[in-house]
This record gives structure tokens, sequence and C-alpha cells, in this order.
């Protein structure tokens, strides 16, 4: 029993990397005031390009800076029209998903003759650390590079976003816009700004997908930017939090695929899990803020 | 002192067209440029794309038949965005009405019109139950609809894949689908030898009420008034909190009959994933209609047009269906511009 908590928790962190790094990426542009539904989008273009980054490049930090930089114009794109030409950011993000899902295929056809699974044989692995020390803490050591890194440039977020005044600015946004207008700051600015940096923390994601797997599937990503966004709201906006709803969603993941293999259960009903805890997860978090809310209306 | 701009109905119809149709015309010359970056043969991929879809009366009949889930699904969503709400779980309501479609059909074979119609409501009721919950939800206890529309459609569609699957999979075919509904249950075909039917009727007739409805009723005038400004629609005596709940059971049944035609009119099985990308594109045809109704029917056929283009450059040349993407996500980046429309409208300030 404990064992296999231990087994579930531990693959569950791996699962968690890519997905903590979308919802880290969302919670920028959340705090900044924008709806970015485009997370999806912006992982598949990394995941893509990382990994046909890394097998031109044979290097994994050029890959994942290739993989990095591209998500990155992609929602460049997606920050200049939504706020320079005020477009609903809704619908800009639907058409940033659509496009990162049309243009990975036609580049993966393009590039590798192949619409579907790409693998390469002698595509490099992701170093792994600390493997000598897995065996003592089995929670803590022997993950991929990326899982150490979401973890880190969590942290790091959390420095940008409560420590600095860049980060103060860029709440400021999102909580009133006005303000900040008030003081001869301009909200695009720290919009863009949000913009961009989630879509280097969602790019940093899809690579951490892709490489870990060592191979790109159309539609890799199968709905963790969106589960990302769920992670946010679910995570009250705060990155412990976030870390936490991540963690959940991961470990439901991780059981899922443990029961899969484990009992004879069929596999459509396991893969529903994750979508039916975020489900009951956000419906839980509303109800309880309703109620919270509710009751000191009625105080006052 | 800001003068009042006068604008006579006639001209903002003709310049508001004129805006979409040029963000229309950039994105084709995006795809030209990218079908001469990707393609060896890029005249032979251009001519197919654009001249395949009316290639024969097949395939122009195919190609309307195509866009008819799609504006009956783009009308339940014109209607659910106007009044501010939010569907985007389109994918799984219209999976789930074709299936509901396919089983209450294998159940009662041979009961001809009756039984479409049973087969119909019994696919509009489901579809149209999971939107109302997600509706209700948020009246209720404030949850994000855009959410919970979103993470009912994936569980569904799983749900559905297990359905067609295992038990009501058809072990003689190779496909995983459904057996087959039987013949008393097709749609009358109106343009042989394609595939388009009377399900084209039935769409257009949504249309027309959905205008009506919107326009011509105290309901529907009520519901523009929650969608436009909910305060204000709640100091004017409106019950905003049934504009919460009906718009959403509208859109998810009308997602559900889309699927549910697609069904009885084309596919005549539920096979594996047949809708895939149904749900999306209805909401991107409903929003190049500006979620007007009226605006739906064109919308809604250039989508089909884009599509089957995409079909026949694959099929006749070496470009890949995703290019039909690039079309979609430009249209899309500027259609809700604020700017482009006001230079499309002439205007210097709103």
């Amino acid at each position: 029993m404990i064992h296999t908590l231990t087994n579930l928790s531990v693959s569950a962190v791996t699962i968690m990397a890519p997905l903590l790094l979308a919802a880290t990426g969302g919670l920028f542009t959340e705090l900044s005031g924008m709806l970015n539904i485009a997370l999806e989008g912006l992982m598949l273009v990394g995941a893509f390009a990382s990994i046909a980054g890394v097998y031109f490049t044979d290097s994994i930090l050029l890959g994942l800076l290739i993989g990095v930089v591209s998500s990155m114009l992609l929602s460049m794109i997606l920050a200049s029209v939504t706020l320079y030409l005020k477009a609903n950011v809704f619908i800009t993000g639907l058409a940033a998903n659509l496009f990162a899902s049309g243009i990975t295929v036609i580049l993966s056809f393009h590039l590798f003759g192949n619409r579907g699974v790409i693998t390469f044989d002698t595509l490099k692995e992701l170093p792994d650390l600390f493997t000598g020390f897995a065996q003592q803490m089995p929670l803590i050591a022997g993950y991929h590079v990326l899982t150490y890194l979401s973890v880190v440039l969590l942290v790091a977020a959390w420095v940008l976003l409560y420590r600095t005044r860049f980060g103060v600015r860029l709440r400021g946004v999102g909580f009133h816009e006005q303000a900040l207008a008030s003081l001869g700051l301009s909200p695009h600015r720290y919009r863009f700004a949000a913009c961009v940096l989630s879509g280097l923390y969602a790019g940093l994601g899809g690579a951490a997908l892709s490489l870990h797997l060592g191979s790109f599937v159309p539609n890799i990503t199968a709905g963790r930017g969106w589960i990302a966004l769920v992670a946010v709201f679910l995570g009250q906006r705060r990155p412990i939090g976030i870390l936490l709803a991540s963690f959940i969603f991961a470990f439901a993941e991780a059981f899922s695929n443990y029961a899969q293999g484990a009992w004879s259960v069929p596999s459509d009903f396991l893969l529903a899990i994750p979508y039916a805890i975020s489900l009951f997860a956000i419906i839980f978090y509303s109800v309880f803020e309703t109620r919270k809310k509710r009751i000191e209306y009625r105080k006052d | 002192m800001r003068k009042i701009e006068r604008f006579s109905v006639l001209e903002y119809f003709v310049r508001s067209l004129f805006g979409i149709l040029a963000i229309v015309l950039l994105s084709v010359i995006m795809l030209i440029a990218a079908i001469f970056l990707l393609s060896d043969q890029p005249l032979t991929s251009i001519a197919s794309f654009f001249a395949g879809p009316f290639s024969s009366l097949y395939a122009i009949g195919n190609m309307i038949d195509h866009a008819v889930p799609l504006a009956i699904g783009a009308v339940g969503i014109a209607l659910a965005m106007r009044s501010g709400n939010m569907n985007i779980g389109g994918e799984g309501q219209v999976y789930a009405g074709a299936l509901v479609t396919t089983i209450v059909a294998l159940a009662l074979p041979g009961w001809g019109l009756t039984g479409i119609l049973v087969a119909l409501a019994a696919s509009m009721l489901v579809s149209g139950s999971v939107a109302t919950l997600s509706g209700w939800l948020r009246e209720r206890w404030n949850v994000s609809d855009l959410i919970t529309t979103f993470l009912l459609s994936n569980i569904i569609i799983l749900v559905v894949d297990y359905m067609v699957a295992y038990p009501f999979v058809d072990p003689q075919t190779n496909l995983i689908s459904t057996r087959f509904v039987d013949p008393s249950y097709h749609l009358l075909i109106i343009l042989p030898p394609s595939q388009l039917n009377i399900a084209l009727c039935i769409a257009l007739v949504c249309v027309l009420v959905a205008h009506l409805f919107l326009y011509r009723s105290r309901t529907g005038f009520e519901l523009r008034m929650v969608g436009d400004n909910e305060e204000f629609a709640r100091y004017a005596g409106v019950d905003h909190r049934l504009y919460r709940i009906l718009p959403m059971t509208l859109s998810g049944a009308l997602y559900g009959l889309g699927g549910a035609l697609a069904i009885l009119g084309t596919y005549h099985a539920t096979i594996k994933g047949f809708s895939a990308g149904m749900g999306w594109n209805a909401l991107l045809v409903a929003l190049i209609a500006r979620f007007k109704p009226a605006a739906i029917i064109p919308a809604a056929l250039f989508f089909a047009y884009i599509d089957a283009g995409a079909r026949s450059a694959m099929f006749y040349s070496d470009v890949t269906y995703e290019i039909a993407y690039i079309v979609q996500a430009v249209i899309f980046f500027l259609i809700s511009s604020s700017i482009l429309q006001r230079i499309a409208l002439g205007r210097r300030r709103v």
C-alpha cells in the first residue's frame, strides 16, 4: 500500500512538471487580468519545436531554446493582436490553439514526412539528476532536469510577482487597470509582458512533455493546457495553490495510468479521471467560495 | 464635443460586410503563401483547393451537407453568447447527441418518422441537459461555465468512445463503430448522388426561428438585454437567472440536434471520433457570423468550403488537410478586433 502510494507520487511528480510550468505561465496572464485559453496551443508549439530543435541541433539546450522561442513568438502574436488591435482575448486564444494544432502537423509532415507519431532513435534523452540518491530519497531525487526546473521556476515566478516592482505593477493591471494608467504606466505593456512570460513557461511545459516522452504525437498536450488553466483558478491564483492543484491533477493522472495496468477497467473511463477530478474540484471550490461570500454579506 | 454619427442601416451592413470580407481575403492570401512555401506543385494544390469543392454536383452537395450540423450548432452558440453565457462543450454535446440518436434508432427498428422524431428529441434532451447543468452550476454557485462545459465535454467524449467501442460495437466491421441504423431512419436525400438531405431544411428553419426569437419576441429581447448589460436588465425587472440557464439548454439541445442529424442524414452509424472538430467549428462559425443568426448561413457555407477545399487539396496534391487551420486561425485572430471594425466602419472613435 505504502509502496504503491510512493510509486504513484513519484510518477505524479514527473507528470506534474509540464502542468505546473503551464499553470505558472497562466498565473502571469491571469494576474494581469487576461484570460489565457491559449496555454494549450503554446504548449503544443513548445512541444513540437523543442523536439524538432533537438533533432536538428543535436543539443538539448538549443532544442529547449528553439521550443521556448517559438512558443514565445506565438504568445507575442497573441498579445499584439489582443492588445493593440483590441480583439477579444477568448477568440484570439482559440485562434492561437487552432494555429498551433495546424502548424505542428503541417511542419511535421513537411520536415519529417509524417503526420502522425514522430520518434527518433538517436534523440538525446533529458538527463536525470541525483539518481544516486533516488533510493534514499524516493520522492525528492531521481527526476529529469525539467522537473526540478519547474519548481525552481515557480519560485522564480513568485519572486518576480511578489518581490519586484515589475511584479507589483503586473498584478496591479489585473487588480485595477485605471490606477496603473493614472500613474502614467502603460497597462498594455504589462499585459504584453505577462503574455510573453506565459509563452515562455507554457513552451517549456510543452518541451518537458515531448522531450520526456522522446517523441511527438499530434495533440500531444491532450487538454493539459486547459487543465493548467483550471489549476490556476483552483490554486486561487497563488503560486503555492497552483503547486498543490497541479500535484492533485498529476496524481489523478498517475492513478489512472496505474489503474489501467492493475485492474481491467476500460481505459476510456480511466482517462476521464483527471477531467472528472478537475470538474469536482472546481465545483467544490466555487460552492465554498460562494458560501463564504454569502456569509460575509449577511454579516455586513 | 463628440459629433453624433449617423449611419443608415444599409451603410452599416455594407461596411461591416466589407470588413469581414477583407479579413477573409487576407486569410486566403496567407493560405496561398503557405501553399507556395510548402507544396512542390503549388499551382495544382491551389487549383484543387479552390476549385475542388465545385468540381461536381456530388462535391457541392457534400460540401453543403457538411455545413448543416455546423449551422445548427452555431445557432445555439449564438443564443448562448448573446445572453452572456459560454458553451465550449460542443464537441461532447454533438458526439453525445449522435450516439443517443443511434441507440434510439437501433432500439426501435422500423418506426419510421415517429422513430426519427423520438430519436431527435432524445438527443436534444440529453445534450440539452448537459449544458443546462453547466448553466445551473453558474447560476447557483458561480462556477465558470467556460470550464465546466469544457471538462464535461471531455468526459462525455471518453464515455461515448467507450460505448461505441464496447457495448454498442458492431463486430462485423473493421471500424470502431456501432451498427448501421435501418433505412427507415435515413433522411430523404435531396441532391443525389451527394449526401445532401432534408436536414438542410431543418437547419434553415433553426436559423429563421432563432432570428425571429431574438429580434421579434419578448423573451429574445430580454435575453439580449441580459447579455448586453446584466445590471440594467436586473433593474428593468428581467429574471436574469432564467437567462443564465435557458440559453445554455437551447445551445446544448441544438448541438445535440446537429449531431443527431449528421447520423440520420449522413453517417447512419456512430463511428468512433466521427464528429471530432464539429463542436469547435460550430463555435467558430458563430464567431464569423458575429452571433447573428442570419449571418450563420453564409458563415457555415464558407467554413464548409474551406474544409472541402483542404480535403480536395490533400487528395489531389501534396499538402496536408491542416492547411485549413491556417485560414481559420487568421480569421479568428482578426475577426474580433474592434480597431479593424472601426476602420471598416469608417469611424474615428466609438
